[in-house]
């Protein structure tokens, strides 16, 4: 098989693949019960305007929600080839400046945890792998698979309590003080690096695990190779084996893994973007999909799925530059 | 080396400045002159509701009270009634058809223009055209208003359909929007410019940033109304709202529950109010569904055999009072309290079901609305309770849950044997009773008007007509209290407990809070804010 038609194949296995989840994405909204305009109940305490059936009637007919649904199914297709996602139902907004003026925190946070995660998981694990079956692969193995084990919100509710309110060193909520005035953006930058601190934070234990794990079984394979006796042999310096030698192989499942577990690392912020009250995008999808905005449900999976995909190429390219054996 | 030195001399210049006028600011006698003007801001715990107009909020969550900061009405809502607002004067024909309101002199839009009857025949000629989210100028679905005629500058008269009880207060409470702003509007969803929070109101939209959640109003200095006691009103996301006001963060949380309570109750620091019993949960009988229930013994059966002041107790951590059996809630200004009360008594609910075995499905949710509140399964609790009590009696509950959407759309349906809801709403006027137990209506527009299905009383039906139609306010009292011992024996539908929450705040802050008659939130309360006796 020449290149260009793998690259051929490649790319049309990434269009179906997209063309599902489009599809999906637009149906699987529609099909849950509910409507985005029956409200009866409210939760505890707080008030909800139910519409008349008049107000219903008029809000499905000026959303294009009264025409059938393969109709709809057409118009949001040939919308979005125009780059047009829609007008957010609930938020009265287009859903790309709701969904832009949210992004920018959650990717911000998730990155910022894949790669503290990564580093200290990788590190971790590589030390974990050179002593292992020792006292301190042992300790660091049950502790970190304990505190992986506690679910997100779990870990954010803690530190919410300890860190933020007892000890008042963080903020109890929200991504930037509200209406505060900086003098200057040193200011501004450390006062959002002070509100993201406790989301990253959490976010970054519980993905610690992951990369621990995988850097430490890989890291075993690499060290029972043959190539790693050579180099105990020609008497290198630990540091220098474990880093240079070993951990340069091992890194490739740690790659592919970065990319792959943003999926995973987005899901993990809608909850704790829900404990820390922060203004991502996974707070967003909660009150969407609660509230069922299908407009906005259909954009918010449409940014996700595209930024998987995104991911998934871009680990597919770097894994081939990788390792020379892929192709 | 010189360069260094400058500029070590330079800093501590600087410094010495800066101390220097931070002493001259702590004398005593300044200090105090700033505690005089200090401006009063006030924080509240916030959420993102959406742009504060009348077709920009989200229909769920307290939207219309924020824009009703900015947006006046005709009349507002006082703790006792109805209060003139921007109408001084109104007076009803005998015959209930022509409505007549003489407005304030000099009422001016937040832009400086004056505003006139011709915004108000605007305001309602609009919103014919252009429903608002909160839409109160329909009965049964039927808009009421013929016309609306500006007879002068300062005098508006509304022509009705029909000589309905509930207009006034309907009338009275629809906000006004200026006229040169909105007349160019032809899709007010999409219209949220700074242009389109221009309203009469005591407060004025500074700022607001939609994914933090946070507002900010500045008090109007050219208000026509009662002086702002607040400067500046934020409302700011918090995590945990008791947290929140413990770190000075927010100046009032509605979060407290009876555990910490005495911790608040005991300072002199603070002060707790307790709310209106105007949220409650009720319990619903699908009769279409399951025709058993149409029989009045078995319903009776049920309301003997639920244990409300557990319920109370349990759940809600005695937060609440036990639902009425007339509906209306303890603390509403019709409240009856000689309509009938089935005290828990399982021997009873036997007789009445004279040893039928009967099984139902409960039909709850398991989810909660907002993504601040920590009392999601507060109805699933409700449900394990009653199913305990109802067996006792003979009668089985299986419960099946759902998350609220999912509910919402299968009770709207009529798709279910019993539901289990939870809404506000239970102070609003009389006429609520009957949307929430006639067959006749068919639509629904508060949270309490999906009627039970299958059910219908031709005495209780007249009784509804004739309230409503009664323009004496004192005979429609006579009435109402005559519904509420009908439906109280008739028990078509259970109210289980009504919640009353509590609110802290320190009072050497802000202690302005004040109850609108028929709601249960004191920082909804627009007169909360204002200088209003």
């Amino acid at each position: 098989m020449n290149k260009s038609s793998s690259i051929l194949k490649k790319a049309s296995e990434y269009l179906l693949t997209f063309l599902v989840i489009l599809t999906l994405n637009f149906f699987i909204p529609r099909l849950m019960p509910g409507d985005p305009f029956i409200f009866l109940s409210s939760s505890e305490g707080q008030v909800t305007i139910t519409y008349s059936e008049e107000q219903i009637a008029k809000y499905k007919a000026y959303y294009g929600l009264d025409k059938p649904m393969i109709v709809q199914y057409t118009s949001y297709l040939a919308n979005l080839l125009q780059g047009n996602i829609g007008y957010s139902i609930y938020y009265n907004n287009s859903v790309l400046s709701v969904i832009g003026k949210r992004v920018i925190w959650t990717v911000s946070i998730v990155l910022a945890a894949i790669f503290i995660s990564c580093l200290i998981g990788t590190v971790l694990g590589s030390l974990s792998a050179w002593y292992r079956n020792g006292t301190f692969d042992k300790v660091l193995y049950s502790f970190i698979i304990a505190i992986s084990e506690i679910p997100a919100f779990l870990i954010g509710i803690m530190f919410l309590f300890i860190l933020a309110a007892k000890l008042g060193w963080f903020p109890l909520s929200g991504g930037i003080k509200t209406f505060a005035n900086y003098s200057n953006s040193v200011e501004k930058i450390t006062d959002i690096l002070h509100h993201a601190f406790l989301p990253v934070l959490t976010l970054s234990i519980v993905r610690l695990g992951e990369f621990y794990l995988l850097s430490r079984n890989s890291m075993i394979a690499v060290l029972t190779k043959d190539y790693m006796r050579t180099a105990r042999a020609k008497g290198l310096h630990n540091k220098r084996i474990i880093f240079r030698h070993a951990l340069k192989n091992a890194l490739l499942p740690i790659v592919t893994r970065v990319f792959l577990s943003l999926g995973a690392v987005f899901s993990g912020a809608i909850l704790v973007e829900n404990v820390f009250n922060y203004p991502g995008v996974g707070r967003l999808m909660r009150e969407a999909v609660m509230v069922r905005d299908y407009v906005l449900i259909q954009g918010i999976f449409l940014f996700v799925a595209v930024t998987v995909l995104t991911m998934n190429l871009l680990a597919d390219i770097i894994y081939r530059r990788l390792d020379p054996r892929v192709n | 080396m010189f360069k260094k030195i400058l500029k070590a001399a330079i800093a501590m210049a600087l410094v010495a400045t800066l101390g220097l006028t931070g002493c001259s600011n702590s004398t005593p006698v300044e200090s105090k002159i700033e505690a005089i003007k200090k401006p009063v801001v006030i924080n509240l715990e916030g959420e993102d509701i959406g742009y504060p107009t009348p077709f920009s909020h989200y229909s769920r969550g307290p939207g219309s009270f924020k824009m009703a900061l900015i947006f006046d009405s005709l009349l507002e809502r006082g703790e006792k009634g109805y209060i003139p607002w921007l109408a001084d004067k109104w007076d009803i024909s005998t015959d209930g058809l022509i409505y007549t309101f003489s407005l304030k002199e000099n009422v001016k839009w937040q832009d400086g223009t004056p505003m006139t009857a011709e915004d108000i025949k605007f305001s309602f000629d609009y919103y014919t055209k252009h429903p608002p989210v909160s839409n109160d100028l329909t009965v049964d679905n039927k808009s009421f208003i013929q016309s609306v005629e500006a007879v002068d500058a300062a005098t508006v008269r509304f022509k009705v359909e029909k000589p309905l009880s509930i207009l006034l207060g309907k009338i009275g409470n629809t906000r006004i929007i200026p006229k040169h702003i909105w007349e160019k509007v032809e899709d007010p969803l999409k219209f949220n410019t700074p242009e389109s929070a221009i309203g009469t109101g005591p407060f004025v939209l500074k700022d607001y940033n939609k994914e933090q959640g946070a507002y900010k109003f500045e008090a109007n200095k050219d208000f026509w109304g009662p002086k702002p006691l607040v400067d500046t009103l934020q409302f700011i996301p918090v995590s945990d709202s008791v947290l929140a006001f413990d770190k000075g963060e927010i100046d009032l949380t509605g979060n407290i529950t009876t555990d910490i309570l005495p911790k608040y109750q005991n300072d002199k620091e603070y002060k707790v109010l307790q709310n209106p019993a105007f949220w409650g949960y009720r319990l619903i009988f699908n009769m279409d569904k399951r025709t058993e229930l149409k029989d009045k013994d078995i319903r009776q059966a049920f309301a003997y055999a639920i244990d409300k002041n557990e319920l109370v107790e349990k759940v809600a951590r005695k937060a609440a009072v036990p639902g009425n059996a007339g509906y209306l809630p303890v603390g509403h200004v019709w409240f009856n309290p000689n309509a009938k009360n089935y005290e828990y008594d399982i021997e009873k609910a036997k007789q009445l079901l004279q040893g039928k075995k009967l099984s139902f499905k409960l039909l709850t949710s398991n989810s909660n609305n907002t993504s601040n509140s920590n009392n999601s399964n507060d109805e699933l609790r409700i449900a394990e309770l009653l199913k305990i009590s109802l067996a006792k009696a003979g009668i089985e509950l299986s419960i099946n849950s759902a998350d609220t959407k999912t509910r919402d759309a299968a009770v709207k349906k009529g798709n279910y044997e019993i539901t289990l809801i939870g809404h506000g709403g239970w102070g609003g006027d009389a006429d609520l009773l009957r949307t929430a137990y006639s067959q006749e209506i068919t639509s629904s527009q508060s949270p309490s008007t999906n009627s039970i299905p299958g059910y219908s009383n031709d005495q209780l039906n007249k009784l509804f007509e004739q309230q409503l139609y009664e323009m004496d306010a004192a005979k429609r009292k006579k009435i109402v209290f005559k519904i509420q011992e009908l439906i109280a024996e008739e028990i078509p539908q259970i109210p289980l407990y009504n919640t009353t929450g509590y609110v802290v705040f320190k009072p050497a802050k802000f202690d302005g809070w004040k109850y609108m008659f028929d709601h249960h939130e004191v920082t909804h309360n627009k007169l909360s804010y204002l200088d209003v006796k």
